[in-house]
C-alpha cells in the first residue's frame, strides 16, 4: 500500500516537473511535424527543414535572450523593432561609410548591448516597470531605425560582394554534379548557444541571480548579493542576444525595412513562455525556450503548406500559448 | 540736401516695391501621404518629388513650393495612414498628394477635403473609389495593364514548356495583399493576361488559391481537371518578406511549378529568399522561372545572377515628378488628366540599357 502510494506520489510529481513540461512540448513538436509530413508531399523536402532553420535562428536567438529578463519577472518589449534598427545600421555602416562586415557586425550587437544595458539600469536601479521602460526602448529603436537611414531600406553583403561570406555562419552551400545543397550549419551554433546559456542559468551566478531576482528579491538583498548589478546584467544579455539576431535576421532576409520588427517580440516571449518561462519569474530554462521556437517556426513554416495562411499560425499559436500558461499556473500552483 | 533726401525716397520706393513684389510671389505648400518607405520604390518617388520641386523653386528663383512626404512604417498600417491624411488636411495645404492602403477607410476624409476645397492628386495605386471630385488626377502605371506586361515577359520563356508537359503545370503568383489596388490590379492583369494567351493556344486555365483572386478575374478560367494551366494565387497574412517566402516556398515546392510571379517587390523578394533554400529557380529549361515586378538591390542581383529571369519595372522616380506637376497645376487652378507613367519588362539582357536602368534604385 505504501510503496503504491509513493509511486504515485512520485509520478505525480514527475508530472509536475520541468522536464515532463518539455518532454510534453517535444511531443507536440514532432505531433505538429508529422501531421504537415502526412498531409503534404511537399512538407517532407530536407529542403523544409533547412527553411525552418533559416526562419527559426533570429527569433531563437531573441527568444534565448528574452528569457533572461522573463525570469527576472521583467520583460523586453524593445527586440523586435531593435533588431531591425540595429541590422539598419550595420548595413549603413557598410554600404554608405565602406565599412567592412566584421566591425559593422561589431557594432550592430553592441548597440544591442547598449539599449540593453539603459533598459536594465532603468529597470533595476530607478525600479520603473520593466514593461513601461522597454515599450519605451521599442518606440525609441523603431524611431531611431528611421531617423539614423533617413527611412531608407538596407541591404548586407549578397552574392559575389566583399563581406557576403556571413552569410555561411548561417547555412553552407555543398555544390555536388546534381546541383547545390544547402547545409543550415546555422543550428550546430544554435545548439550550442542553447547548451552554454542553459549552463550560465543554471549554474552560474549570471542565471541563479536572476532566478532568485524573479522569485525573491528581497531575501536576496538581505543575504548581502549586489542586487542591481546582476538585474543589470539579464537585461545587457537580452540586447546582446538582440544584437546577434539582428546579423541572423541581415544574413536570411535580404532587404531591413524601417518600421518594421514591431511583433516580432512577440513572437520570442511567447516561445519562451510556451517553453515553460513563468511570466511572474523564478523559473525557466533555456532548452525549453528552444523547444518552444521550435513548436512556433514548425507552424509557421508548416500551415501554408496544407492551405492555411499565417493567420491560423497566429491563432493557433494564441492557443499554444494559453494553454501552456495555463498548464504552467497549475503545475506552480499545485507544488506550492 | 534735397539730393540726399531724393535719393533716401529714391531708396525706400525701390525698397518697398522689392517688398510688395517678394509678398505678390506665389508659393506652395503640398503634403504628401504616400503608402511608406518599406521599399526602395517608395524612396525613388520622393527622390522624382524632391527633385522636381528643385527644379521648380531654381526656376522660379525663390522657394516657391514646400512638401512634407509621409507614409505609414507598413502597408497594412491602414489606422496610421488615416492618421497621416488627417494630419496632413490640418495642414491646409495648396494641394495634396495621396497613395491609399485601403480602399474604404479614407471615405469621410476625401469629403472633409473637397469640403475644404484642397484638391488631390493620387500617385502611383492613387485613391480608388473616392467621392467624385475629390481626387482630381493620377499619376500612375496602368497596374492592371503592368500585371499583363509581367505575364507576357514569362509566357515568351514557358510556352514552349507548357506545350511539352504532359500533364499541367502550375503558375504560382505571390500577391502581398488582396486589398491594395496597385498589388491587385496587377495580380488580376496578370492572371487574365495568361488565360487570353493559353486561349490563343486552345488551353484551360483554372485559377485557384486566395479567394479574391480566384473570383475577381474576367472569367474563362475552367475547371482544375480540365486545365493545362493551374495558376494558384497565395497571400499572407502580412506584408512581410517573411511571411511571402513561406507563401512562395509551398509554390515552389510543388512538383508540377514552372514558373513563379511576385507582383510586387515584397513579394518578388519572398521569391528570392524562399529560392535561397530550395535553389530551383533560374533560366534553364528545368528551372522554375521566376518573375518579380519593380527593383531593389536583391531584385537587380537575383536577375543578374540569373535566378529570376526578369521583371516590370515602374516609373517611380517619374511618378514622384509628375505628381509635383500636377499638384503645381491643380492649385494654379489649371485643369488636370490622368498621367500613365508607363512600365517595362526587363531582364539580365537589358537591365543595363538606359531607359531600363534610369528606373532602376537600390
Amino acid at each position: 500500500m505504501e510503496a503504491k502510494l509513493a509511486g504515485r506520489r512520485s509520478a505525480s510529481s514527475f508530472v509536475r516537473s520541468d522536464v515532463f513540461q518539455r518532454l510534453v512540448i517535444l511531443a507536440a513538436v514532432v505531433l505538429v511535424y508529422l501531421v504537415f509530413f502526412a498531409a503534404s508531399p511537399s512538407f517532407r523536402k530536407y529542403t523544409t527543414v533547412v527553411q525552418i532553420c533559416s526562419n527559426m535562428y533570429y527569433l531563437l536567438l531573441m527568444a534565448i535572450g528574452v528569457t533572461f529578463p522573463l525570469i527576472t519577472g521583467g520583460n523586453d518589449l524593445s527586440m523586435g523593432t531593435g533588431l531591425i534598427c540595429y541590422s539598419l545600421v550595420g548595413s549603413f555602416l557598410i554600404r554608405i561609410n565602406g565599412w567592412s562586415i566584421w566591425p559593422a557586425m561589431l557594432v550592430t550587437v553592441l548597440m544591442g548591448v547598449a539599449i540593453g544595458t539603459v533598459n536594465g539600469l532603468i529597470v533595476a536601479k530607478l525600479e520603473l516597470p520593466p514593461f513601461i521602460v522597454t515599450l519605451s526602448a521599442m518606440m525609441f529603436c523603431r524611431g531611431m531605425g528611421s531617423v539614423l537611414t533617413n527611412n531608407f531600406s538596407g541591404t548586407w553583403p549578397d552574392g559575389a560582394e566583399t563581406g557576403a561570406w556571413f552569410r555561411s555562419i548561417f547555412k553552407i552551400v555543398l555544390r555536388t554534379e546534381s546541383g547545390r545543397t544547402p547545409v543550415p550549419l546555422g543550428i550546430v551554433w544554435m545548439v550550442l548557444l542553447v547548451i552554454i546559456m542553459e549552463f550560465v542559468l543554471k549554474h552560474t551566478r549570471v542565471g541563479r541571480y536572476a532566478i532568485a531576482i524573479g522569485s525573491n528579491k528581497e531575501a536576496l538583498k538581505l543575504s548581502g548579493v549586489s542586487v542591481v548589478r546582476w538585474h543589470v546584467l539579464a537585461y545587457i544579455i537580452s540586447g546582446f542576444f538582440t544584437g546577434l539576431a539582428a546579423i541572423a535576421y541581415a544574413a536570411t532576409f535580404s532587404n531591413i525595412t524601417p518600421g518594421q520588427g514591431a511583433g516580432y517580440e512577440l513572437n520570442a516571449i511567447g516561445s519562451a513562455i510556451i517553453g515553460g518561462t513563468a511570466m511572474t519569474g523564478g523559473s525557466g530554462s533555456i532548452v525549453g525556450t528552444f523547444l518552444g521556437v521550435l513548436l512556433i517556426s514548425v507552424l509557421q513554416a508548416g500551415l501554408p503548406f496544407i492551405g492555411l495562411n499565417a493567420d491560423w499560425q497566429l491563432l493557433i499559436t494564441g492557443c499554444i500559448l494559453l494553454g501552456a500558461v495555463t498548464v504552467d499556473m497549475m503545475r506552480h500552483s499545485k507544488r506550492a | 540736401m534735397k539730393k540726399v533726401l531724393v535719393l533716401i525716397l529714391a531708396l525706400i520706393m525701390a525698397l518697398s516695391m522689392v517688398t510688395v513684389a517678394t509678398a505678390e510671389q506665389p508659393t506652395y505648400h503640398f503634403e504628401i501621404v504616400s503608402k511608406g518607405f518599406q521599399s526602395t520604390y517608395w524612396q525613388a518617388v520622393l527622390k522624382g518629388a524632391e527633385a522636381e520641386i528643385e527644379v521648380l523653386n531654381g526656376e522660379a528663383g525663390y522657394e516657391m513650393i514646400t512638401m512634407n512626404f509621409v507614409g505609414p512604417d507598413s502597408e497594412s498600417d491602414i489606422a496610421q495612414q488615416v492618421q497621416q491624411f488627417q494630419n496632413a488636411l490640418n495642414a491646409n495645404p495648396a494641394a495634396i498628394g495621396f497613395a491609399a492602403v485601403d480602399q474604404q477607410a479614407f471615405m469621410e476624409l476625401l469629403q472633409q477635403a473637397m469640403d475644404a476645397g484642397i484638391p488631390i492628386i493620387g500617385f502611383d495605386s492613387g485613391v480608388p473609389g473616392a467621392p467624385e471630385g475629390a481626387v482630381y488626377a493620377n499619376a500612375s502605371t496602368d497596374n492592371y495593364y503592368a500585371g499583363g506586361v509581367a505575364a507576357e515577359g514569362m509566357w515568351a520563356k514557358i510556352k514552349d514548356r507548357i506545350a511539352a508537359a504532359e500533364g499541367a503545370v502550375r503558375i504560382g503568383e505571390v500577391n502581398q495583399d488582396a486589398t491594395g489596388e496597385s498589388v491587385t490590379q496587377r495580380g488580376l492583369g496578370f492572371i487574365d493576361k495568361i488565360i487570353e494567351l493559353a486561349g490563343a493556344e486552345g488551353w484551360g486555365v483554372a485559377v485557384t488559391g486566395n479567394e479574391f483572386y480566384v473570383n475577381g478575374n474576367k472569367g474563362g478560367a475552367v475547371a482544375e481537371a480540365d486545365a493545362k494551366i493551374i495558376i494558384e494565387a497565395r497571400v499572407p497574412s502580412q506584408t512581410t518578406v517573411e511571411l511571402c517566402a513561406n507563401e512562395a516556398a509551398v509554390l515552389l515546392n510543388a512538383a508540377d511549378t514552372i514558373a513563379v510571379f511576385g507582383s510586387n517587390q515584397t513579394a518578388a523578394e519572398g521569391v528570392v529568399a524562399a529560392d535561397g533554400n530550395l535553389y530551383v529557380c533560374g533560366t534553364g529549361d528545368s528551372d522554375i522561372i521566376a518573375v518579380g515586378f519593380d527593383s531593389g538591390a536583391t531584385l537587380k542581383a537575383a536577375i543578374r545572377d540569373g535566378v529570376m529571369y526578369g521583371a516590370v519595372t515602374q516609373a517611380p522616380v517619374g511618378i514622384g515628378r509628375v505628381t509635383i506637376d500636377l499638384l503645381l497645376a491643380v492649385s494654379n487652378g489649371e485643369t488636370v488628366a490622368d498621367t500613365d507613367t508607363g512600365c517595362a519588362f526587363y531582364t539580365a539582357e537589358n537591365i543595363d540599357n538606359e531607359e531600363i536602368a534610369q528606373n532602376l534604385y537600390d
